[in-house]
């Protein structure tokens, strides 16, 4: 038996974990523009940039379990062993899980953002900033399992 | 930024104060109340006309717009303002009268048609009362004949005939009467009933006990007549309301001369609200502001050759406003800094360092030549055909720079559309190229080359960081803070120089490693030092001193967030490459190719709206928190000139 199967499930999880993250992010945060919007419309291009700062979450999933399948197989590379798929589905719950929650969190941060840009624009910069500051723990997760991904073919395991 | 006291005399006040307005060179300061001797001239009832045409007009043009939507969509608003001569606005002036008059009809229009349509609306709801009573051949308000008393109205319940009859004989057995059902639904009965006079009372009565209401609109016509009026009404109302919309698209033509009213209004306004704010006195009146120390000269020249005046100049406070002056390359940044604040008193203008990292790190996570090419080509036509106004220009420059910048990331990393010219190439011959092969210069892939590319990213944010960290340096030896400058910074910057030869040290050589480490040793000891001086026990200096090396921990989170340069580049790339890959997918046939092309135009879209926004937000984001951060104060005010503030028109400046 080799480890095609929990790589799979490691690229699953990266994808959809951090992918309800930011779904849940990027919808509470629309939710709170779209009633922004009703009200003053021009403000269209504030609230877009808002909008999607939880969305980069799901991105960091996304490239994680692709890249996952382009080195197990399934897109190309070889089959991993046993010890390989183990370490692709351990390494993809960094972004999986910190995607989730980082990903909820962001949302909550862009719809307060968003409710400081509708009552004044000048306060869009801060509340960009500040809804970014989350951004950092999903980047760290990221990078956590973009390291140990791009390594695990040529692990001896 | 200087000073500037106008003294000129009343009767130059109005040209004085035009000629102040065209060349924008100075602001006007506003105080509340008057100096001794001085009056203030109370013009707000004219200020109050000016601000209703203003209004008007708008609302004039917004009622244009819901009839005919101005041509030019999404593009338009990158457009420039039209250029007006200023002899024109003579022109303007003496149309402007007609120019309202038009508004005041569009108005007018406007109100005949939404008091139709409420009109209509009650007249529907009469119709679909009377809809009832359609078959009544008497006035519904009739009440009786000679010798009967007449009742016209309905119950809350459904009956028929004969059980209304039971209904009424069973609540009073004395009373004779004679029904007739006009109408009944589901809660509805509409019915007539006769009874002799003599029994009306009784009659009343009866009906009372079950629920019997007469119709809400009782008329002196038969209901068949009035309902064919109000209809009649209803379609003359219709027509009068097409009348009206015709005539409102009949003024579209003047959409062109109410803006430039509007604009003419807007203007006055400006003026004659600074005017509000002026000291008077019986033959002079007194301008105070400020004006940039490079247009001095220019504003005495002025001035003297307009009217009568003297003028003063002295060094502004310190709560004066701020002019930022840059050159060519990093002007377009000014509008990402004044997003944050002016820069304060104390602060060194960073425009120059903000805009050489915007541009190098949005390329860096931008990051694809393809992507690059395409914004550069935009922005260009854009300024070219468009000619947009200067904000919006700098803006467009701004996106300019940093296409230059993607290019060349792009070609670092090796990276057009992705790997689409290896996808292209290997879809038509069957090859298995890579991009690696096909370019002949040495590249870095993000993906392979991670680690790398990491290490990479936090030394530039290293360099970043130290860059802006040098700017205090400077802020604090220009106001004289020794202690400041070189034990809080300058000991600090040492450190990270520490660090980062121990880290290099590690990777190349251990004699780097000790020299490194002898480094961050020394600063650790001059901070443990250093950092408490300004308590004053002995307990508190080693408190102080201990505690300030705990902020190495801040340094390190910061320099962990420049992983976000490889982050997004990856981003970019993998995103890229993904669609590439899909648009392949259906093979090599005619269905193949234009599924091809259909995935490669959509995606490419797709990736370059979701990582242009991304590499943008997050170069904003370096630039705000890691290292303005550092050094930067902000809080100013921006020098903002008393100046034409029009939004249709521009008028040129006479040379």
């Amino acid at each position: 038996m080799n480890g095609m199967f929990f790589a799979l499930l490691g690229a699953s999880l990266a994808t959809a974990l951090a992918g309800i993250g930011s779904a849940k992010g990027v919808g509470s945060a629309a939710q709170t523009a779209m009633g922004v919007l009703s009200e003053d419309s021009s403000k269209f291009g504030k609230m877009l940039v808002l909008t999607l700062l939880p969305g980069t979450q799901g991105l960091y999933g996304f490239i994680v379990g692709f890249l996952i399948l382009v080195s197990c197989g399934v897109l190309g590379g070889a089959m991993p062993t046993m010890g390989q798929g183990l370490a692709f589905c351990a390494a993809s719950l960094a972004i999986g899980l910190g995607g989730l929650f980082s990903g909820i969190a962001q949302g909550k941060a862009a719809v307060s953002g968003i409710a400081m840009t509708a009552k004044d624009d000048a306060n869009f910069s801060k509340g960009m900033v500040s809804v970014t500051l989350v951004e950092i723990y999903a980047l760290l997760a990221f990078i956590v399992s973009l390291l140990v991904v791009i390594q695990i073919p040529s692990l001896k395991i | 930024m200087k000073s500037v006291r106008i003294i000129a005399l009343r009767q130059d006040r109005k040209r004085l104060l035009e000629h102040l307005q065209d060349s924008a060179l100075m602001q006007i300061s506003k105080s509340e109340k008057s100096r001794d001797g001085f009056n203030r001239v109370d013009l707000s009832s004219q200020t109050q006309v000016f601000e209703r045409n203003v209004n008007l007009t708008e609302q004039a043009l917004k009622i244009l717009a819901s009839v005919s939507p101005e041509k030019g969509g999404m593009l338009a608003s990158f457009k420039g303002r039209q250029e007006v001569d200023p002899d024109e606005i003579g022109v303007i002036a003496s149309n402007s009268k007609d120019v309202i008059a038009v508004c005041t009809r569009l108005t007018e229009l406007d109100k005949k048609r939404s008091d139709n349509a409420a009109e209509q609306v009650r007249i529907k709801t009469q119709l679909a009362q009377l809809e009832a009573w359609q078959n009544l051949d008497i006035p519904l308000n009739t009440t009786e004949t000679q010798s009967t008393a007449v009742f016209i109205g309905s119950f809350p319940t459904l009956y028929t005939e004969s059980a209304l009859k039971e209904a009424i004989a069973a609540e009073n057995p004395k009373l004779c009467f004679e029904t007739e059902i006009q109408h009944s639904e589901a809660a509805m009965t509409c019915a007539v009933i006769f009874v002799p006079k003599s029994q009306k009372q009784m009659a009343e009565e009866t009906l009372r006990a079950l629920s019997f209401a007469k119709p809400m609109s009782p008329t002196s016509k038969i209901p068949k007549t009035k309902a064919e009026r109000l209809r009649e009404k209803s379609e003359r109302l219709t027509r009068e309301t097409e009348e009206a919309t015709a005539a409102i698209e009949g003024l579209v033509e003047h959409r062109h001369d109410i803006q430039i009213t509007q604009d003419y209004f807007r203007i006055r306004t400006d003026k004659y609200k600074v005017i509000n704010g002026l000291d008077h006195s019986k033959h002079v009146f007194i301008i105070e502001g400020y004006v940039p120390e490079e247009d001095c000269e220019k504003l005495e020249k002025l001035c003297t050759r307009v009217a009568t005046c003297a003028l003063e100049f002295w060094d502004a406070p310190e709560d004066a406003p701020v002019k930022l002056k840059n050159n060519k390359f990093a002007e377009p940044a000014q509008s990402i800094l004044t997003m944050y604040s002016p820069p304060g008193r104390a602060d060194i203008d960073p425009t120059p360092v903000l805009a050489f990292f915007f541009y190098f790190f949005f390329g860096m996570m931008f990051s694809d030549a393809g992507y690059g090419v395409l914004m550069v080509v935009a922005t260009t036509l854009m300024i070219k055909f468009f000619k947009p106004d200067k904000k919006m220009r700098n803006n467009l420059k701004l996106f300019q720079y940093c296409g230059v910048s993607t290019i060349l990331w792009g070609l670092v990393f090796g990276s057009i559309f992705g790997d689409a010219p290896a996808t292209i190439y290997n879809y038509f011959t069957g090859a298995n190229g890579t991009m690696a092969q096909m370019l002949p210069w040495p590249t870095l892939d993000p993906q392979k080359d991670a680690l790398l590319l990491m290490i990479v990213s936090i030394a530039f944010g290293l360099v970043h960081i130290l860059v802006g960290m040098g700017c205090k340096f400077i802020m604090c030896i220009r106001q004289k803070d020794w202690g400041g400058a070189f034990f809080d910074t300058g000991l600090w910057m040492l450190m990270l120089v520490g660090f980062a030869v121990l880290a290099a040290g590690i990777a190349l050589s251990p004699a780097l490693l000790t020299v490194g480490a002898v480094i961050a040793i020394a600063c650790a000891v001059g901070l443990l030092l250093t950092q408490g001086r300004k308590s004053k026990s002995i307990g508190g200096k080693i408190v102080g001193g201990l505690a300030s090396l705990y902020d190495v921990t801040g340094y390190i989170s910061d320099l962990l967030s420049y992983s976000r340069l490889l982050a997004l580049g990856l981003t970019t790339g993998v995103m890229a490459q993904v669609f590439n890959m899909l648009s392949t997918m259906m093979g090599r046939s005619v269905v193949g190719f234009i599924f091809f092309i259909l995935i490669f135009v959509v995606g490419h879209l797709v990736n370059i709206g979701l990582n242009a926004l991304g590499s943008y937000v997050h170069t904003m984001r370096l630039q705000y928190v890691e290292m303005f951060g550092k050094f930067y104060e902000g809080g100013g005010k921006e020098f903002e000139p008393f100046s034409l503030q029009s939004k249709y028109i521009k008028i040129q400046e006479d040379k």
